[in-house]
């Protein structure tokens, strides 16, 4: 009993960090139709800057987290004006540039921490809610509300502001946004920050639980691929469902099974869907 | 108000258009006729700034704006009805229209307009809470053009506002054009079906093959020999 109620709980976390990288990569893809490969190192730099600011300038942990956000914004900022805004007409340009970015970003991780030392981060939240002979960590049921905050807040922005309209419209149909006079770069640079800023928070909320490593991004990564392109790239609202449904489903393979058959299981079920559903569960075309 | 002076676009080496001069009264209905491929989507994508000149200039209320992003070109007024409708399909026709009024901040003035649109076209209000993808094609026109006055535009352009849609909804759609025009919005009206375009227009000009062939008033256009037999049929 204790195993499947922990196991919930962990399938109940994994979504949650897998939702907060993959709307991100999903929210990029549907408005810039650029495949970010660096957005799993966005997520590392989270980690890294929430156990900097902790640990070494010994502030808080809640600090360190908007730290985490604001840093990880302006590399998205950044990664627009510098690179997709001169390869806009060139996607693959794009996507050589962002494994270019990953690159990057994984050797300054490498450079600035070392590779072999143990990095942790202290929760907040230390122990357990007991209830019974049950333990539920503070922290893990912590990631998951908090996580379940930042995706309404950011189906909220989408739906039901000027500026979501916005960023909608672009997704839908970019020449006719700009004759609404939407203007693609700002709302470019905006989706950018949006998108590397969550996976940031995604990286400084795991942070506390995972082992922080220069190359943590690549299975998350890998994953939110999956998970995008089962809920129809580009699609926010796919991608959440998705998130759910893969990491329950890989969360409880790996539990009473196996890790690797999990992980070859959840491809499986990706190409599956491709088949029968080739624009994913929530897929149309073009869709945030 | 409007004023192209000798304007030329190349896609590559191609002439779309060339060396085309013409201008549009303030409060008129001008309209550009001409077949497939004659350049008339083109002017239109000249002026509001989605496809750069190779030569020549175009002004608007006494300044350039052949340099100008498409934003500022909105901004000073000119909204552009695009071919095909291009309404945002996964937007509610109420997003749809408020995504027009996206570089004003007047909110009462935008609501007026709002409400403004909503009993123009009624249908547009019943369906307000529907994606665009779900409207037929005469609605998604009447979505285009009511996103497009959303912009408070002095100048119009509508490109083709009468493709594929039924005879009857042509005709509507010709009383919703000189509706707009009473309003105090210039018009300028790019067609194929001439018959149509020449009925409601105060001046025209036949374009084709990226040059200016004939310009008149509509009515002096529909009894050319030469407008008759290409571009009406008679």
């Amino acid at each position: 009993m204790q195993i499947l109620i922990d196991t919930l709980l962990n399938s109940a976390m994994a979504s949650a960090a897998t939702a907060l990288v993959a709307i991100g990569l999903a929210l990029v893809f549907g408005v810039m139709r650029v495949e970010n490969f660096a957005h799993g190192e966005l997520y590392m730099v989270g980690a890294y800057v929430t156990w900097y600011v902790s640990t070494d300038l010994q502030l808080t942990y809640f600090s360190a987290l908007v730290c985490a956000v604001l840093f990880t914004a302006l590399i998205g900022a950044v990664m627009e004006v510098a690179l997709f805004r001169r390869l806009r007409s060139n996607p693959v340009g794009c996507l050589i540039v962002t494994i270019g970015v990953l690159l990057v970003l994984q050797t300054a991780a490498v450079w600035f921490a070392g590779i072999n030392r143990t990095l942790l981060v202290e929760s907040p939240f230390p122990g357990a809610l007991r209830v019974s002979s049950f333990a539920l960590p503070w922290h893990r049921l912590f990631v998951i509300v908090a996580a379940i905050v930042l995706m309404l807040a950011l189906t909220w922005l989408l739906r039901r502001t000027m500026f979501g309209w916005a960023v909608r419209a672009m997704a839908q149909d970019r020449e006719a946004a700009s004759l609404q006079g939407i203007s693609i770069g700002k709302i470019s640079i905006a989706a950018m920050m949006l998108s590397a800023g969550l996976a940031g928070a995604a990286g400084g909320l795991m942070a506390p639980i995972v082992r922080i490593s220069p190359f943590m991004g690549q299975p998350v990564i890998i994953t939110a691929f999956i998970v995008i392109i089962m809920g129809g790239l580009g699609s926010v609202e796919g991608a959440i469902i998705a998130s759910i449904l893969y990491s329950t489903f890989f969360t409880f393979v790996s539990t009473y099974i196996d890790s690797t058959v999990a992980a070859i299981a959840g491809l499986c079920i990706m190409l599956a869907v491709l088949i029968f559903m080739p624009s994913g569960l929530m897929g149309r075309t073009e869709k945030v | 108000m409007l004023e192209l002076r000798s304007l030329s676009v190349h896609y590559g080496a191609v002439a779309a258009i060339r060396d085309l001069s013409l201008s549009v009264d303030a409060g008129s209905i001008e309209s550009i006729i001409g077949s497939n491929g004659a350049g008339k989507s083109t002017t239109l994508r000249a002026i509001s700034g989605l496809v750069r000149p190779t030569a020549g200039e175009i002004w608007f209320d006494g300044g350039r704006i052949d340099h100008l992003e498409s934003k500022a070109i909105v901004a000073r007024g000119i909204a552009h009805v695009p071919e095909g409708r291009r309404v945002f399909p996964d937007l509610t026709v109420e997003e749809n229209l408020l995504i027009g009024g996206y570089l004003r901040r007047d909110r009462v003035a935008l609501r007026r307009d709002f409400d403004e649109i909503c009993s123009e076209f009624p249908r547009l209000a019943e369906r307000r809470r529907q994606m665009a993808r779900t409207l037929s094609g005469g609605e998604q026109q009447m979505l285009a053009i009511g996103r497009a006055i959303m912009s408070a535009p002095r100048l119009i352009l509508m490109d083709e506002p009468s493709m594929g849609l039924s005879p009857i909804m042509v005709s509507t759609m010709a009383q919703i054009i000189q509706r707009i025009n009473r309003s105090g919005r210039t018009v300028l009206l790019v067609e194929q079906n001439a018959n149509v375009a020449l009925s409601i227009c105060d001046r025209a000009a036949v374009l084709e093959r990226g040059s200016l062939v004939l310009s008149g008033t509509g009515a002096e256009l529909k009894d050319n020999e030469h407008v008759r037999i290409a571009y009406i049929g008679i």
